[in-house]
């Protein structure tokens, strides 16, 4: 007998909204220039931003619980409007630039983040890997658009490693059915605990697996070695979307994954401890020696990933609070200074960190917002990337894990050098001939920047604006479901 | 009033952006002036209570602050120092905005270092603190600024962050509901977890205060940073390292404290010897001046660590007036490097051209070297005084040091401003305008408190005693 299934429009408005606007591009593109449907979009992703606002506390389902609106859903994915927002203001100024302007590009932007936000608000394995092949082969297309070598170089790297992943992370996912006999989150996270001892070794396979296949994603190393070739062959925009929306989104769905579904099986806290000593090793480390700013911003975002990862060896009511902060804060201040970037380059290679000298003599706003994004991430306070590192630490800390805090402090001195060098260097006076784009000023870019600025200024002085809001154990106890 | 007190300066230096370019010193001046007189008031009326709200209740962080006993001593001092570094900048930098600017956002994180009441709240202000000296350093710092700025933040940071993680430790393990000091002291951490966590705390403090092996940022940070001697002032004020110490360190970690007192001592004195004995050999001002601070603050360490009455009354004491005269110091080298274009300690002479400078630095020297009479004597007095029933051979080391203060200082002196003015040399003009004010007033201080100790001792020995009075002997 043929069942009807359980169709609620109001949890997939969200992401319907952003779809239409995927589907408009692609299709308007014949009519429109692309500015118009940038512009349409950006409408389309506040109102997005909306219908999950007026979906706050309903605990919305559709599908029995295979996409579910509750408040951790809400909170991600409002994150990752912000991000998406940041890049499609940018994108209004460099993407003619970057040889990236035309209609093709919003579609595939627009598809990566219905992607993301189908991830964030999934409520079983099959919903997120939906959701992760979406946004991945969007995201491979976005990162090969560019007309040049380097960027077909680098889309075809993320290709084919981002397709290991993938295949990885579905090979887990049969374990994990196999072990359980559900791909639901909630129904996974019900039978974890009595399990037959057999069956707990392919859980711990499968666990494993989805481990490594999300470890590419969010560019946990060993897996990180695409990284910083993508990031730094794709234009600047596109970088900018890749280390913050996609990694959010990879990030909720590990969010769900392991703080929810799997948070009672065995074996992978201990193996995503030692992958988060590796990433904050490997990430810190290389981020030193870079002397371009674009790819040391890259390895930045690596071992930022070591950061959030730390957070998700909390309890899920601790780490998910500090992830959801972390989470906000990283965007915008790591969107920021790529979109400083991206307004200033010369070329889509970045700059040099040298580049960077006496840039406070010749764009003052930039640099000083420069400054500001670096401190924060370099988490000084009273730059909300202190709240979000400390937060990380508090949740690794009191789970027990103190010798990986002592690492991540450790690490952090090294995190400082490098941040500081071209912070510095953009106040040091320099009588050499500028050496950055010189009309890279242009109001979407600025605002962006400002955005992120204020931010992270303000979440630093007032974490309590945004952390009120994911501090509530509530959202990230039901991670799994009701 | 305290919390005027404490972000007027921050106020006043955004508010520099904004006013006309020719307005600016005089606004900076009068925003550095109005603090200190918001901390005479608040010394007046006796200090500020405890006051504290809840900042980010989810993780029990607190806004705690209170001005009182040392802390505000210590907030009276830099409000003072601050005010003659912007005296003196607005006259000698060129184009002084930005680093008036800086000074001012500075001392809200130094005075919030002295009121804040709170380890979270405590750890925002001591890393705010860094921002504009790591600026002042980049932006008019010498040559070889990167490397003295690269070695000054990893040094800061490093011991930061893992006092980061002693702050968690100290709230998670004591199980007190929020970072406040006083709730954390009811709620104390025992046993080997505390001395794990009091060596965190170390950690930063060490950086700060500094003491060997942690001081090799300090020379660097001194040598590469404007000749004017302005961030140097600032960064005298930016050795909080004691007092951190003395605030939170001993309350928190009582038995830890006991317990690494020799080892912490001996580190002291050491540092204090050490110090005096390579400044001896120094042939630069400013490097000279680093060092003969770092032994200054050897003593503060030996004075702090011995947990007795006396000598930690001494080392703050010291702590609070040490900023006064070697920051006075600094800016007295500025001046000298301003007439004859030099740091050199071998320049020769300068006392029959410049006889009001040189008598002014001598009898700013003579207080440095703890010559009874000026305020240096009576803390490193007492600091001997306390440390010697404690442990009396470390003190011996510490004693020596004093001996190689006078020389390395009076050989400095004499080779500077004695001796034959080399020919052909430029003509030194003497202290003029408000120079004056800038030496002279911070000297006042020195004598006035080396001769009339009372209203120091006054706010210092009762807050001394309430925080030794936690422990079990002494």
């Amino acid at each position: 007998m043929l069942q009807v299934p359980d169709v609620a429009l109001a949890p997939m408005l969200p992401i319907l909204i952003v779809l239409a606007g995927a589907v408009s591009s692609t299709v308007l593109g014949f009519h429109l220039p692309r500015r118009a449907l940038t512009i349409i979009n950006l409408v389309l992703l506040v109102l997005s931003g909306v219908s999950m606002a007026t979906l706050w506390n309903s605990g919305a389902t559709a599908f029995g619980g295979s996409l579910q609106a509750d408040n951790a859903a809400l909170l991600l994915g409002l994150t990752i409007l912000v991000g998406s927002i940041m890049t499609l203001l940018v994108s209004l100024d460099t993407a003619y630039r970057a040889r990236v302007s035309f209609p093709e590009f919003d579609a595939m932007l627009m598809y990566a983040i219905t992607g993301t936000l189908l991830i964030a608000f999934s409520g079983d394995l099959i919903t997120m890997l939906i959701g992760l092949e979406i946004m991945s082969l969007a995201s491979y297309v976005l990162a090969t658009l560019q007309d040049s070598r380097r960027a077909e170089e680098s889309g075809l790297k993320y290709f084919l490693l981002g397709a290991v992943g993938s295949a990885i992370l579905i090979y887990g996912i049969a374990f994990v059915y196999g072990a359980t006999g559900s791909l639901s989150y909630a129904v996974i996270a019900e039978r974890a605990g009595g399990l037959t001892p057999a069956n707990v070794g392919i859980l711990v396979g499968g666990a494993l697996l989805l481990l490594a296949g999300f470890g590419f994603k969010v560019a946990l190393a060993p897996f990180h070695q695409w990284t910083p070739d993508v990031y730094t062959g794709a234009p600047t925009s596109v970088s900018l979307f890749l280390s913050t929306v996609v990694k959010v989104a990879a990030f909720a769905g590990m969010l769900r994954v392991f703080g929810g579904a799997l948070a009672s099986a065995p074996g992978w806290a201990s193996t995503l401890q030692v992958l988060t000593a590796a990433t904050l090793i490997v990430g810190n480390a290389a981020a030193l020696f870079q002397p371009n700013f674009k790819r040391m911003l890259a390895y930045s975002a690596v071992a930022h990933t070591g950061f959030l990862a730390m957070a998700l060896l909390g309890t899920p009511e601790v780490g998910g609070a500090a992830l959801g902060y972390y989470l906000l804060v990283y965007t915008l201040m790591t969107a920021a200074a790529l979109a400083i970037v991206a307004a200033l380059q010369r070329s889509e290679e970045g700059m040099t960190i040298t580049d960077l000298r006496g840039l406070y003599y010749r764009h003052p706003a930039y640099a000083a917002a420069l400054a500001v994004c670096l401190a924060s991430l370099a988490g000084l306070p009273p730059f909300a990337g202190f709240f979000g590192k400390y937060l990380a630490f508090q949740a690794a800390f009191q789970n027990g894990y103190v010798w990986l805090s002592v690492l991540a402090a450790l690490t952090s001195v090294a995190a400082l050098v490098y941040y500081l060098r071209p912070g510095m260097l953009m106040f040091m006076p320099d009588r050499t001939p500028a050496r950055e784009y010189p009309h890279g000023e242009r109001t979407p870019t600025t605002l962006t920047v400002a955005l992120g600025v204020v931010g992270v200024t303000v979440l630093g002085i007032l974490p309590n604006l945004w952390y009120g809001w994911v501090a509530n154990p509530g959202i990230w106890q039901g991670l799994a479901g009701r | 009033m305290i919390h005027l007190m404490i972000f007027l300066p921050l106020l006043g230096s955004l508010l520099l952006f904004a006013v006309p370019r020719r307005w600016r010193e005089e606004v900076a001046g009068f925003v550095a002036a109005l603090t200190l007189g918001l901390g005479l008031l608040i010394w007046r009326g006796g200090g500020s209570e405890l006051f504290s709200v809840p900042w980010v209740p989810a993780l029990g962080i607190t806004y705690s602050v209170a001005l009182e006993g040392v802390s505000l001593a210590l907030a009276l001092v830099t409000a003072f120092m601050s005010f003659v570094a912007v005296l003196y900048a607005a006259r000698r930098v060129d184009n002084p905005g930005t680093m008036l600017s800086l000074v001012l956002a500075m001392e809200t994180g130094l005075i919030g270092i002295f009121a804040a009441q709170d380890l979270v709240l405590f750890y925002v202000f001591f890393e705010d603190a860094l921002l504009p000296a790591l600026m002042m350093l980049a932006i008019y710092g010498k040559p070889n600024r990167m490397r003295a700025l690269v070695k000054f933040a990893a040094y800061t940071l490093f011991g930061s962050l893992l006092m980061l993680l002693s702050i968690i430790g100290v709230k998670y393990y004591g199980g007190s509901p929020t970072f406040a000091l006083a709730d954390l002291v009811r709620n104390p951490v025992t046993g080997a977890a505390q001395t794990w966590l009091y060596l965190g705390f170390l950690a930063a403090m060490a950086v700060k205060l500094p003491l060997w092996p942690m001081h090799a940022w300090l020379p660097d940070f001194h040598e590469q940073n404007h000749d004017s001697g302005v961030p140097d002032v600032m960064g005298t004020l930016y050795k909080v390292g004691g007092y951190g110490i003395f605030q939170f360190g001993i309350p928190l970690f009582p038995d830890a404290s006991e317990q690494l007192r020799p080892l912490l001592m001996g580190l002291a004195a050491f540092t204090a010897l050490y110090a005096a004995w390579i400044a001896f050999r120094q042939t630069d001002w400013k490097r000279l001046l680093a060092y003969a601070g770092l032994s200054h603050m050897g003593f503060v360490g030996l004075g702090v660590f011995s947990l007795n009455e006396t000598a930690t009354i001494g080392a703050m004491y010291l702590l609070a007036f040490q900023n006064v005269y070697t920051g006075a110091l600094f800016l007295s080298v500025g001046m000298l490097q301003e007439r004859i274009g030099s740091l050199s300690t071998r320049v020769g002479g300068v006392m029959t051209q410049a006889g009001a400078l040189g008598g002014l630095t001598m009898a700013l020297w003579f207080a440095s070297i703890a010559v009874p009479g000026l305020a240096g004597f009576i803390g490193e007095f007492s600091v001997l005084l306390g440390a010697y029933q404690v442990q009396p051979w470390i003190t011996l080391v510490a004693g020596l040091s004093t001996i190689a203060a006078a020389a390395y200082a009076l050989t400095a002196f004499q080779t500077t401003f004695w001796q034959g003015r080399p020919l052909g040399a430029v003509r030194a003009w003497d202290v003029r305008g408000t120079e004056w004010l800038v030496l002279a007033l911070p000297l006042a201080v020195a004598v006035f408190f080396g001769v009339y100790s009372a209203p120091a001792l006054r706010l210092i020995q009762p807050a001394v005693r309430g925080v030794l009075s936690g422990l079990g002997g002494q």
